[in-house]
């Protein structure tokens, strides 16, 4: 039994890899973001919580450009990955999805073979050179998601006919792939049962030795268990920013302490 | 906090008791009703069987009869006198001696049959042959061209009857019926008989009737659907390598790409409404266009595709919206995910998964151009008889042909009865077609399914 | 533990507690050990030397606090878990309170240091101390193996700590009727043995709470108190 576990939940030191600063997001006219400043720890998990419809997918889907898939949709403001403002137009957003991976709330792996679906990413980004390359990048990949073991035998079996926990953990696997450098959760376990989400958060807490893990979830618990620092967003403000022990034991904003007590939705 | 209810009885509880073994009104009403509305249903469907059954039926027996015909075997002597009088053997010599010459030599083919078969008539000589189709001299002409030697021989040949006793075969034609018909006479039919029983005149399967041409008004016996079938076919492939590629673009651009204003909303409704258009409206178009302004060749299966992927446009491009539509926005969102482009996700994603109801409306819509008639009436296909196979694949575009409902139609126009039989044999095997592709579609369907 | 939780990270946090409990009761029974020489010895560098460590002790019980809180609001443990840090929550306190009567033993033995020594006293304290740190080095021991039955033994023999506080209480009045000038130092003297056994009942405490980890029931009532000195009067004899 040791106590170095304070010692590893400090997270300070880590530098800061994204850089919100003034955001603001309109869908058409309704004012969806306000005001969002935030930094983003790398090697960190930074979980996003709060009542639903309160932008917190949204928020997250400006980090790797996907509301640009809305016409309505219109982002102002700077993020910065890595001190680059991702919004400039020079930014090619299918360049920027390579760096920045996303995982979705429900798992939807290609209908193809489960080393197809992992190879896809690396083939069209041009990262392999050869058969041998490209096998090693899936095994690579396949470890990193925590499913190599329970698919090496059958790569070539259909994605799909993996259980619920698999597909994700594969999804995981393939966003991992293209070596991203943050790795985007949109409520990754809300529709995986109770042994599946703890495997999927475990996977999680490895991960975030290599990459920035920004993970939106619903569940207050689940922030609690897998992230070091949370955010709380209520009615599209980001209210309270702080390092998770903190959130759940003594929140600073009132509007926080309600939420997590459960006296408001 | 409960409300008062009507039924209170007298010891204050709310409701009634009733006992669930027993039925009350309001269920017994409600289950007469159902079981009515089942009845409907199977009254609807077995209205619907005999409908389909009474038309099949009536196809079958109409026009099964269309594939056999009646020959008559006989053997010809080859006078070498009469063909080839100096024993040349060559082929430009024998080749002068006309259809019409041949005549004699079938006279005396009949009489030579009749005579050892020891069945005496009335009829003279001369009228014999018009037992015979009229395109057995031709016939036997062809044969001696093609084989030079066979003159000087006696050939047994299998000729064509006329249609009359291909009639009186199948039952059509009676003696009464033939009391004022000017091609053949009653005494003919007794001479039929005795030559059938001597076993020299039967029926037989005709595979004249799928491959060969069309004929003219007197000579229905001779009548196939074959070069007509090779027109539909150049025109469905036309129709095909067109619209398939072109629909499917457009379907993809719209759902997309295209910006959602007004003008795009303008391009739907109106691609939704063409589908509705009669399809004699797209003829006037070919002819319009096709026809008078780019002075392509009249009557040719090229311009008769052409009409035919304008009205095929968009049926296609209504399916596969239907398909687009229906892949799941997470396989999209996956793709995009991972970092590929709109075009990327596209095609390496979603369009494999559309690819099924793709090709089942493709299917469907040339199957529906098959069956078109009205368009090609006016770029000029139906008025025209079909008798020669094209010679090659750009003979087969270009060079005037008929349609298969074209000719159906243009045969049940005649008069001649064996007509009106091959307008049915044609029907049967123009629905053959049909239910072939639709069995391609099932299976192509099939092959490209996947469980999303 | 005989299961992992499939978040490692939960166990690490459950270590991490249960690691900082042994910590704190290694730190108490060395103030006991430190403490008790000390008085015998009339060693009073070593007696300041376990008062200053006693913030240390309650630095720690702090720190356990905090972090058993953490858990609670971050993990939402149930059953076995639940158990598990609700009795370090009790555990911490009461190790808490154990150290501050050894620190209150020190700060006696200062005082004593200047007086002259009781004849006789020296010997059961002694006897005693060692006794109550034997009680709860076992209960951690329990603690770490949950080992119930360690723990049932445990209860039994804060009988023998009671009735050696019973024999010097006995002790303290007879030395004090003899000699007036007994008075201050045999005061101060029980004052310690009092610690002392308030110090079993404690450890007591702390192992009733281990056999309600280990079991899941607290064990049943019949453990034998032993403390007559409430009936104690000088006039009747015993």
């Amino acid at each position: 039994m040791n106590d170095m576990r304070l010692i590893e939940r400090a997270v300070d030191m880590n530098d800061i890899k994204i850089s919100a600063r003034n955001v603001q997001v309109y869908y058409g006219d309704t004012h969806a973001i306000k005001d969002v400043d935030v930094d983003i720890a790398d090697k960190t998990v930074t979980a996003f919580i709060g009542p639903s419809g309160c932008g917190k997918s949204t928020f997250l889907r400006t980090l790797n450009r996907m509301n640009d898939t809305i016409a309505s949709c219109r982002v102002e403001g700077k993020i910065l990955i890595d001190q680059e403002d991702i919004y400039d137009p020079r930014v090619d957003p299918v360049q920027l999805r390579a760096k920045v991976g996303m995982v979705f709330q429900k798992p939807n792996p290609f209908p193809k073979s489960i080393y197809d679906n992992v190879a896809y990413g690396p083939k069209i980004h041009g990262l392999a050179r050869s058969k041998a390359d490209l096998d090693e990048i899936v095994e690579k990949a396949l470890r990193r998601g925590a499913i190599w073991d329970e698919v090496k035998d059958r790569l070539q079996s259909p994605g799909t006919g993996l259980s619920g926990g698999q597909q994700q953990r594969l999804c995981i696997a393939r966003a991992v792939a293209t070596e991203p450098e943050v790795l985007l959760m949109d409520e990754p376990c809300s529709a995986l049962d109770p042994i599946a989400t703890a495997q999927v958060e475990e996977l999680i807490d490895e991960l975030r030795q290599s990459y920035s893990v920004v993970i939106v979830t619903h569940s207050m618990q689940q922030a609690a268990r897998v992230s070091q620092k949370t955010a709380f967003f209520h009615l599209g403000n980001m209210v309270e920013y702080d390092e998770t022990g903190k959130i759940f034991t003594n929140p600073e904003d009132p509007r926080t302490e309600s939420y997590i007590s459960g006296r408001i939705g | 906090m409960t409300d008062a209810s009507a039924d209170r009885s007298a010891d204050g509880h709310s409701r009634a008791k009733t006992s669930l073994l027993q039925l009350d009104v309001r269920t017994k009403k409600r289950n007469a009703a159902e079981a009515r509305f089942k009845a409907y249903g199977v009254v609807a469907i077995a209205i619907g069987l005999f409908f389909l059954i009474a038309l099949l039926t009536a196809i079958v027996s109409n026009g099964t009869r269309a594939f056999t015909q009646t020959f008559v075997t006989m053997d010809v002597t080859l006078d070498a006198q009469k063909l080839d009088p100096d024993g040349t053997g060559d082929p430009e010599v024998i080749s002068k001696t006309t259809t019409f010459g041949y005549g004699g030599i079938i006279d005396a083919a009949l009489e030579q049959t009749l005579a050892a078969r020891g069945i005496t008539t009335e009829i003279a000589v001369g009228d014999l042959d018009q037992m015979l189709s009229s395109g057995a001299a031709a016939e036997i002409r062809r044969a001696v061209l093609d084989d030079t030697s066979l003159v000087g021989q006696t050939v047994t040949f299998e000729v064509l009857a006329s249609s009359r006793v291909d009639g009186y075969l199948k039952g059509r034609v009676t003696r009464e019926s033939l009391a004022r018909d000017r091609n053949l006479s009653p005494e003919h039919l007794d001479v039929v008989d005795a030559l059938q029983e001597a076993g020299l005149v039967e029926r037989r399967f005709n595979w004249a009737f799928i491959t060969g041409s069309d004929a003219s008004e007197s000579r229905p016996e001779q009548a196939g659907i074959g070069v007509s079938m090779i027109g539909s076919f150049f025109m469905m492939l036309v129709v095909l390598v067109l619209s398939l590629p072109i629909g499917v673009a457009t379907s993809i651009y719209l759902e997309e790409f295209a910006p959602q204003n007004r003008i795009t909303d303008f391009i739907e409704v109106n691609i939704s409404n063409l589908a509705a258009v009669p399809s004699i409206v797209f003829g006037i178009l070919g002819l319009a266009i096709f026809i008078q302004v780019a002075h392509l060749p009249q009557s040719a299966p090229l311009v008769g595709g052409l009409v035919l992927t304008l009205m095929t446009l968009p049926t296609i491009i209504i399916s596969t919206r239907a398909s687009l539509k229906s892949v799941p926005p997470s396989i999209r969102d996956a793709a995009l995910g991972v970092g590929a482009s709109k075009m990327q996700s596209i095609f390496h994603h979603v369009l494999p998964l559309a690819m099924p109801g793709i090709l089942t409306g493709t299917i469907l819509g040339l199957a529906q151009a098959l069956g078109e008639t009205a368009p090609l009436l006016l770029i000029g296909m139906v008025g025209f008889i079909a008798s020669n196979y094209p010679d090659g694949i750009a003979e087969g575009f270009l060079s005037p042909n008929s349609a298969m409902p074209a000719q159906i139609y243009e045969w049940a126009k005649r008069a001649d009865p064996a007509y009106y039989e091959r307008a049915w044999g044609g029907i049967i095997i123009l629905l053959l077609f049909l239910m072939t592709m639709n069995i391609i579609a099932i299976l192509l369907r099939r092959r490209f399914e996947r469980r999303w | 533990m005989n299961e992992q939780h499939i978040a490692s990270a939960y166990d690490r946090d459950l270590d991490a507690i249960q690691a900082m409990i042994i910590k704190m009761g290694g730190l108490v029974e060395a103030a006991i050990i430190d403490g008790t020489k000390s008085l015998e010895t009339r060693d009073v560098e070593l007696a300041e030397k376990v008062r200053a460590g006693d913030k240390v002790i309650d630095d720690l019980e702090e720190r356990i606090n905090e972090e058993a809180a953490r858990t609670i609001a971050l993990r939402a443990p149930v059953s076995k878990d639940l158990r598990i840090i609700l009795s370090v929550l009790k555990l911490a306190a009461s190790l808490e309170r154990v150290g501050d009567y050894a620190k209150n033993i020190a700060k006696r033995t200062s005082v004593l240091a200047e007086m002259r020594p009781i004849t006789g006293s020296d010997a059961t304290l002694r006897r005693m101390g060692r006794e109550v740190q034997m009680m709860l080095k076992d209960t951690l021991d329990a603690f770490i193996h949950r080992d119930a039955k360690l723990a049932e033994d445990v209860l039994m023999r804060d009988q023998d700590v009671d009735q050696m506080y019973n024999a010097l209480f006995r002790e303290f009045l007879t030395h004090m009727m003899e000699d007036p000038r007994n008075i201050t130092a045999c005061m101060h003297l029980h004052f310690i043995a009092k610690n002392v056994e308030r110090m079993g009942d404690l450890v007591t405490n702390m192992a009733e709470q281990v056999v309600y980890l280990t079991t899941g029931s607290m064990p049943e009532e019949n453990r034998p108190k032993g403390d007559r000195t409430s009936y104690i009067s000088s006039s009747k004899p015993e």
